[in-house]
């Protein structure tokens, strides 16, 4: 049969595709790599979102490994951090924010338990490298400086390595086989360790500065403040960290039951938490009301739990001793004015106030600040802290300080975090500058980026402590860690600020088939995309943005 | 198939043009029930239980959906019948437009009948020539033979251009006059009419894509293609008509000259008129009276060469419509005098609106409408014949 | 937030002529891939018809046949049996066709087409009017909403689909929307693996029409679901009852502040419409607890 002649008016030919609607958009969405708030808020530069992603997919030896890329001591931060990072967890605004600690503590754990250990360097550098200081700003800036091939030679005056983390933290909070282990791990990387080897005078560090291609001084901060209404010769007035050093190698000193503990720090707290281990009854005078103190909240928490009074928004005014050994605190409480600069205040008595507290010893532990007998004439100082630019640098080109030295952010992380930001800048000093990405001028990803549509709320997991009974009768470790089956759960619940999590909303949600799979990610097709913001709207990482074009 | 036909048997017009169907092997049968149609789709359905027709029938709701469905299956690559009748072609008249945009072959009866209101179910070619512009193939028929043959042709024809065809006759007079009829077996019906099979159709395994929005001067085209294709029924219903000739010793061309030879006057009418004015006619001359009938068999495309070439000579024409165009007149009457518009020694044409609303026009009547208008001048308009 | 798997092939193409941010587009861009290229589709006069490329190009990678607007569910019965005759009963025949079309001008076509259990999957993309002839009312405009033909708010409510085409006994009837990508996808692919005349009614919002931000539509179409005013459930053999998402979380009220059509309802209106939904959330939790009671639950979900 014959048939009419082609009829290419009735049916289709082609497709769409010959039609570049591209041109119809006035801005492109593009992918972005940007800080999540609790990596910007990490003094260590967390990555968080990433290494939560790996223990999102059970990847607990991905997550460690990214973890340590910035910080070696994720047990030992998993437990003491003060945690900025929850502080700044944009699911704070959803329902609550993630258990980002217990998280790393978690993973933390797991490396010990499977005993991970770090690849040895890639290659080895021929510039030996001095650290000063054995706590956590030292190991960690030793252990950065090995990594990256450093020769390190690490001077420490005590007999054993930690610092803060040994000789002021109790061990019911960091348990001394997780910091053995932790310190161990950075050890094996081969240092060359001086320990017993104090750095006290110029002509010490002179002798280093000669042997060493760059030093860097986290000396801590060892002199005790000391109240000015505490005789510190008598027998009854003590500084913190002379009886937390002695109570925590087990041998507390012998002072009255009652016992007065002075400062608002986690140092005070611990003093006054070691003490009702020991039997004491204690009462903990701060200067700030309790909402304000310095000290962690669950630090405070346990503390009451566990029989601490607190008086807070007080001051001693005067000791009376009262026979061989009762003395009488004559107190008054006070307005607490915090000053513009972190460790600054002011504080007003309140008139008619005043109050008495019957003791029979008094711990002061209300800051310290370093010795800097070994700089002296050397480097410039600040209001008793050595002076220090971004990269921990110094006014010495070769020298390099941190730690609570240097700052008066008495955070180990801080600490820690200044240890990898010296040793990074001395590796750059040494190889072609590097920049590090999350820089302090980058935004956050706010809330507002993240499409919550496709997290279900939930609540973070209970954080779980021993019973008071039990803490009081020693070393037992008070907070428990996420049980296992919690970590990945946990995990889940991360918005992966700013990190792309491969999720393909961004491609399944385009109505015009512009965007693209490819082996990195995802391309957006310009030929077609028509500008519609759906993609940028429906990420959940807030990892995308629209860009205004202009034609 | 199982029940083969007898070679002669006595049919109504609609049974007529059920076995036509039915021989025309279609694979989709939209149906929908209106009087006087009615007895073609349930021949039709009864064919198909009984396991005679290898058909998808279909039992829409509506005229309407069964013209939607039958494009769809057509352009998806099924031969497609189905029959209607009045109203329902009325309600149809939107897809009739569609389904020769999309150029889909179907094959539709229409029995003729008065469109309302008021409501009758008269003979009456209204409903039909109201269509006259939805680019369908349109033919009249006389006679259950008539119909069957016609049927059968037209699948050709539409299948050969892709222009869908309407094949009608009229209420009663044909739809339900009992006469005998010659079926032409199934093996011949096939040798005539291959399985429907377009080259290009829905198929998923091709996916072209069928009535997308198209521009302007894609429109006009499309619009002159489906006029060139008009343009080739002539030739090729000459040639269907000299093939089905051939199979069955009948000839039914797209116009019939019945004893015109040397007419002076000539009858032009369409459908069952033309079976009365065969008498009238025959009646005349033996009075010796040169009159002949031309039947206009295709009316769309309409044959305007062939209707010049016959008429070219005769003085008188007298024009019958069965059909009334309010503001126009006989639809028949008026094309004819375009056509025949700038004739070397034009005939003088009498349009009479004879028959509209099926009333009854004699063969007795017809003669003296014939001698009526040659007595008389030719009027523009056409003219009212009183029953 | 867990990525969903879509390992299935495109069938629309880029460079479709949708508004930027268009739901429909999306939502027919997973329809239509859930059902796969053995699949031929039927799409009337609407926003679906202008998605489909101007000719000679079309936007689907199947082919697909443009009839009348009201003329789809008869004229996906004459493909399904055009195809059924040719023995390709495999291939599938839906039709994505507007609400106009469907609960408007084309129902009577599709009640039809439902009664006599034709083999095809219907979507209907509710956008609630006639968006593509610039906003008008249909008989799935919403109460009191404001469209071209009802400038001070339609006065009638909505004509409830679902129950209507449940009511026909159909083996599957359902709704679905973009918001809930993973959800939709199952209902298409559920769909495809059922006999006779199964329909979706797919809510679709009209950033034009609604008056929504260019990336808005999901968030609307969430809200809707969220809010009970569509709710998304499924219907088997016209009695089984099952509700997709069970909680009904948030009022009315935040819903219509995400539109402009609903702008300038009165306090009694927002309440009014609450009312109406509550009132449809209570029955339709009736029939889900009665079909689960008479053991009519489905087994899948």
């Amino acid at each position: 049969m014959s048939v009419g002649a082609p009829i290419p008016t009735a049916w289709t030919t082609g497709t769409t595709e010959v039609l570049k609607t591209g041109t119809w958009r006035a801005a492109l969405p593009r992918y972005v790599s940007a800080p999540s708030p609790c990596h910007l808020a990490c003094p260590v530069a967390g990555e968080s979102a990433e290494w939560i992603g790996r223990v999102r997919e059970r990847d607990f030896r991905g997550a460690w490994e990214i973890l340590v890329r910035n910080n070696p001591f994720p047990a030992t931060a998993g437990r003491i951090c003060h945690r900025p990072c929850e502080g700044a967890c944009n699911r704070s605004g959803f329902d609550s924010s993630l258990a980002i600690r217990a998280l790393e503590r978690h993973v933390g754990d797991r490396a010990i338990a499977e005993g991970w250990r770090f690849p040895p360097p890639p290659s080895e550098r021929a510039e030996p490298v001095a650290v000063v200081g054995g706590g956590p700003s030292g190991l960690s800036a030793a252990y950065h400086m090995r990594r990256r091939g450093y020769r390190v030679a690490l001077f420490e005056r005590e007999r054993e390595l930690g610092g803060l983390m040994r000789y002021g933290i109790p061990a019911y909070r960091l348990p001394r086989a997780v910091l053995d282990a932790e310190i161990d791990r950075i050890l094996a990387l081969g240092i060359d360790l001086r320990l017993g080897a104090a750095i006290d005078r110029p002509e010490d560090l002179a002798r280093l500065r000669a042997e060493f291609g760059a030093v860097y001084l986290a000396v801590g901060a060892g002199r005790q403040k000391r109240l000015q209404t505490l005789d510190y010769e008598k027998p009854w007035a003590i500084d913190g960290a002379a009886w937390l050093r002695r109570a925590n190698a087990g041998r507390p000193p012998a002072l009255g039951p009652r016992l007065a503990v002075v400062g608002g720090g986690s140092a005070a707290i611990d003093v006054a938490r070691g003490a009702r281990r020991f039997g004491h009854e204690v009462t903990l005078i701060a200067l700030e009301r309790e909402g304000e103190m310095l000290a962690q909240r669950s630090e405070i928490e346990e503390a009451i739990e566990e029989g601490v009074r607190l008086q807070d928004g007080a001051m001693i005014e005067r000791v009376t001793e009262r026979g061989a050994k009762s003395l009488a605190l004559e107190c008054v409480r006070v307005d607490f004015i915090a000053g513009a600069e972190r460790g600054s205040f002011r504080v007003e008595r309140i008139a008619g106030s005043e109050f008495r507290i019957a003791a029979d010893a008094v711990v002061s532990a209300i800051g310290q600040d370093p010795d800097l007998g070994a700089i002296e004439g050397a480097l410039s100082t600040r209001r008793a802290l050595i002076e220090t630019g971004e990269a921990q640098t110094t006014s010495a080109p070769d020298l390099y300080a941190g730690g609570d030295a240097a700052s008066m952010e008495r955070f180990v992380t801080a600490a820690i975090g200044m240890g990898r930001r010296a040793a990074l800048a001395i590796d750059a000093s040494f190889a072609a500058a590097r920049r590090e990405r999350g820089a302090a001028s980058e935004r956050p990803v706010p809330l507002a980026a993240i499409a919550t549509f496709y997290y279900p709320k939930g609540e973070r997991p209970c954080e779980r402590r021993l019973g008071v009974e039990e803490r009081l009768r020693g070393e037992a470790e008070v907070e428990f860690g996420i049980l296992p089956e919690e970590a990945p759960r946990e995990a889940e619940r991360c918005f992966s600020c700013g990190t792309c999590i491969f999720c393909d909303n961004c491609f399944l949600y385009c109505p015009d088939l512009a965007v693209r799979r490819i082996p990195s990610g995802y391309e957006v097709l310009g030929d077609y995309c028509k500008g519609c913001g759906i993609c940028v709207k429906e990420c959940p990482t807030g990892s995308m943005e629209m860009a205004e074009e202009l034609r | 198939m199982r029940n083969a036909p007898p070679d002669r048997m006595l049919l109504t017009g609609n049974h007529a043009v059920a076995w036509a169907a039915r021989l025309a092997r279609p694979k989709v049968l939209p149906v929908y029930p209106i009087t006087p149609q009615t007895p073609i789709l349930e021949k039709l359905s009864e064919f198909e239980a009984k396991g005679e027709l290898d058909a998808e029938v279909i039992t829409p709701e509506s005229e309407h959906s069964v013209m939607a469905a039958s494009i769809a299956a057509s352009l998806a690559g099924a031969r497609v019948f189905t029959a209607t009748a009045s109203q329902g072609l009325l309600l149809m008249h939107e897809l009739l437009h569609y389904a020769s945009g999309a150029r889909a072959p179907i094959v539709v009866a229409n029995v003729n009948r008065t469109v309302a209101s008021p409501w009758g179910f008269w003979p009456d070619e209204t409903d039909s020539l109201a269509q006259r512009d939805a680019g369908w193939i349109q033919f009249y028929c006389e006679s259950a033979q008539d119909c069957l043959d016609t049927v059968i042709a037209a699948f050709r024809i539409a299948e050969s251009v892709l222009v869908p065809a309407m094949v009608n006759l009229d209420a009663f007079y044909v739809s339900h006059a009992l006469e005998p009829v010659s079926v032409p077996g199934q093996e011949l019906v096939d040798a005539f009419l291959p399985p429907y099979s377009p080259p290009h159709r829905i198929d998923p395994q091709n996916p072209e894509s069928w009535g997308n929005v198209v521009s302007q001067e894609m429109y006009c085209r499309h619009r002159r293609d489906l006029g060139e294709a008009m343009a080739r029924v002539f030739e090729v219903a000459l040639e269907t008509e000299r093939e089905w000739s051939r199979l069955t010793g009948r000839s039914s061309p797209i116009i019939e000259r019945y004893r015109c030879e040397g007419a002076r006057t000539v009858i032009v009418a369409m459908g069952s008129l033309c079976g009365t004015a065969r008498d009238a006619v025959d009646a005349l001359r033996e009075g010796a009276e040169a009159v002949g009938l031309l039947k206009v068999r295709l009316f769309r495309p309409l044959p305007v060469e062939a209707l010049r070439a016959a008429l070219a000579g005769v003085a008188e024409i007298l024009v019958l419509d069965r059909n009334y165009s309010p503001g126009y007149g006989g639809v028949l009457h008026q094309e004819l005098r375009g056509a025949l518009y700038g004739i070397a020694d034009p005939p003088k044409i009498h349009g009479r609106l004879a028959g509209v609303g099926g009333v009854n026009v004699s063969a007795e009547r017809i003669a003296e409408l014939v001698r009526e208008a040659a007595a008389g001048e030719a009027r523009r308009e056409s003219v009212w014949v009183e029953g | 937030m867990r990525a969903l798997a879509v390992g299935y092939e495109p069938i629309l193409s880029s460079g479709h002529a949708a508004c930027p941010g268009c739901i429909e587009a999306l939502t027919v861009r997973h329809v239509a891939a859930a059902l796969g290229t053995n699949t031929v589709a039927v799409v009337p006069p609407s926003c679906m018809a202008i998605i489909a490329g101007p000719q000679p190009f079309s936007s689907f990678k199947i082919p697909v046949y443009q009839p009348s607007l009201e003329a789809s569910a008869a004229a996906a019965t004459g493909l399904r049996r055009a195809l059924d005759a040719q023995e390709k009963r495999d291939t599938l025949v839906a039709v994505f066709a507007g609400d106009g079309g469907t609960y408007d001008i084309g129902f009577q076509c599709l009640s039809s087409a439902a009664e006599r259990n034709e083999d095809f999957i219907y979507f209907c993309f509710d956008n609630e009017g006639y968006m593509n002839t610039g906003a008008q009312k249909s008989s799935a405009t919403p109460h009191f909403a404001k469209t071209g033909s009802t400038p001070a708010g339609k006065a009638s409510k909505k004509k409830n689909l679902t129950e209507i085409m449940a009511a026909h006994g159909v083996p599957y009837v359902a709704t679905a929307c973009a918001g809930y990508l993973a959800d939709l996808i199952r209902k298409g692919e559920k769909a495809t693996r059922i006999r006779g005349t199964r329909i979706i009614t797919l809510l679709v919002p009209c950033l034009d029409g609604w008056g929504l931000a260019d990336d808005c539509g999901l968030e609307a179409a969430r809200f809707a679901v969220e809010s009970g005013v569509f709710p998304l459930y499924e219907v088997e053999e016209g009695c089984r009852y099952t509700l997709n998402e069970a909680g009904k979380t948030r009022p009315v009220r935040d819903y219509l502040s995400l539109q402009r059509r609903y702008r300038h309802a009165t306090p009694e209106e927002i309440d009014a419409l609450q009312a109406e939904v509550d009132a449809g959330w209570a029955r339709l939790l009736e029939r889900v607890a009665a079909s689960r009671e008479s053991g009519l639950t489905p087994s899948a979900k």
